[in-house]
């Protein structure tokens, strides 16, 4: 009998925008998947490429990385350093045969509790359209 | 009592070796401490009988043979260390964990430029079965240290023999390349991404701001920055330093915090990734086996 697949996400969210807009999801009782397990970090800036790098080694089906909008940033430009650093890692996981979609960065503000739910849903379809991630099943075949 | 040094390069170029020649005059000197007892591209001895202190292994495993060779010649050393790159983390022939192991000996045997094999015969008969992925070579013996570099510079190697004949650990540089760089750094941002050869070099100033990829800031010092001196872009040969694990991964986040972050220069980050070409060749030269995703997977397969 085939399983289910249920996908496995990582959210690196940060303290003030990210986390905040999970916070209010929460609280104003908005139901999204479960598959997301968050992670609290200060600010998106960081999120060095080693910890989505790892996420995945370690099984993760796909990460989410939430910051604050454009301008908004708690240490005025960390999200956009991210947001360069995620543009080179889409590159460079595209070339090692992943999908760059598996890879995900959003801003959302602490009022945006709709839009995290929003968020989540559609990046957790978009997973389970992805399928499991490649890395651990092909780690010794040709 | 002399130091007994054994010296065998698996699949690799023996550049290494020739690494330890480069030590010229001073090898001499060093010979008085040292007894080299196998090395079989260095001096004429057919095979390793009895231990030794040190062995030195070059190269990357990429046959069966080259496994059981490093194996059975490190059960008879006290020290073993990985000499080069190679050795270190996977090296150059790493490289090809970005193919699959027929893409690899179709293009070999059969298709490249100046190929002759009309019979389209791929090497089955006394040739060791090739392993499918490149690994460090920790991940087959016990390594005691790793002394990188592509080749190695005979001044570490000289550095490495006199930590040995004093009995102390070998140890590397806790730099980075930028830190013995002499380039001028300016802070400035760049908005565009280019490959050595293209547009014009300045020198005296950093080449990582001038939009080069140079792979410095995410490699371990020692090198003196000889490659730097004639304004070579560092290609990261000696790895990452120290309490790095993945040197691409450091290597995306030198390049994020220099590309342009204001809204003024008008350069979208994803126009600057569309200019940066050899992704992985770049960012993994000489890493790839030994980093956190180190092969290349395939997406849509089943668990």
């Amino acid at each position: 009998m085939p399983e289910t697949f249920e996908p496995y996400v990582v959210g690196f969210l940060c303290n003030w925008c990210g986390y905040a807009g999970a916070d209010l999801a929460g609280t104003s009782r908005i139901q999204y998947p479960p598959n997301l397990r968050a992670i609290r970090l200060m600010c998106s800036g960081r999120v060095d490429p080693t910890f989505i790098l790892t996420a995945l080694k370690r099984g993760a089906d796909g990460v989410l990385v939430v910051g604050c909008h454009p301008g908004d940033c708690h240490y005025i430009n960390g999200n956009l350093r991210t947001e360069r650093r995620i543009v080179f890692l889409k590159k460079m996981l595209s070339d090692l045969g992943l999908d760059y979609r598996r890879v995900r960065l959003e801003w959302i503000s602490a009022g945006e509790g709709e839009k995290f739910a929003t968020v989540v849903k559609e990046f957790v379809e978009e997973i389970r359209e992805l399928g499991p991630n490649p890395i651990e099943g092909n780690a010794n075949e040709t | 009592m002399k130091l007994r040094i054994a010296v065998e390069g698996l699949g690799a170029c023996a550049g290494c070796e020739i690494a330890i020649l480069d030590l010229h005059e001073e090898l001499v000197s060093l010979l008085q401490d040292l007894e080299i007892d196998y090395a079989p591209i260095l001096i004429d001895r057919k095979s390793l009988k009895e231990n030794v202190d040190v062995l030195l292994l070059s190269g990357s495993v990429r046959n069966e043979h080259d496994a059981e060779e490093a194996v059975r010649l490190s059960e008879k050393a006290k020290i073993t260390i990985a000499l080069g790159s190679c050795a270190s983390f996977g090296g150059i022939p790493g490289l090809a964990n970005l193919y699959a192991t027929r893409e690899l000996l179709e293009r070999v045997y059969l298709t490249t430029e100046s190929t002759d094999n009309k019979e389209k015969i791929l090497p089955s008969e006394e040739v060791p079965p090739i392993e499918k992925i490149i690994k460090p070579l920790k991940d087959w013996v016990k390594i005691t240290y790793d002394l990188p570099g592509c080749p190695p510079q005979p001044k570490l190697i000289k550095e490495m023999f006199q930590m040995l004949l004093n009995g102390k650990p070998v140890t590397l540089s806790k730099k980075t390349v930028c830190d013995e760089c002499d380039l001028k750094r300016e802070e400035k941002k760049i908005t565009r991404i280019l490959r050595w050869g293209e547009g014009e070099l300045e020198s005296g100033r950093c080449l990582l701001e001038q939009g080069y990829f140079c792979a410095g800031p995410a490699t371990r010092a020692g090198c003196e920055a000889k490659c730097l001196a004639v304004l070579m872009p560092c290609r990261g040969c000696m790895g990452p330093p120290e309490n790095v694990t993945d040197q691409g991964a450091k290597m995306v986040s030198a390049i994020a915090s220099v590309a342009a972050i204001d809204e003024k220069s008008g350069v979208d980050p994803e126009q600057l990734a569309t200019m940066f070409k050899d992704v992985v060749g770049s960012l993994y030269r000489f890493t790839l086996p030994s980093s956190i995703i180190s092969r290349r997977v395939s997406e849509g397969k089943k668990r």
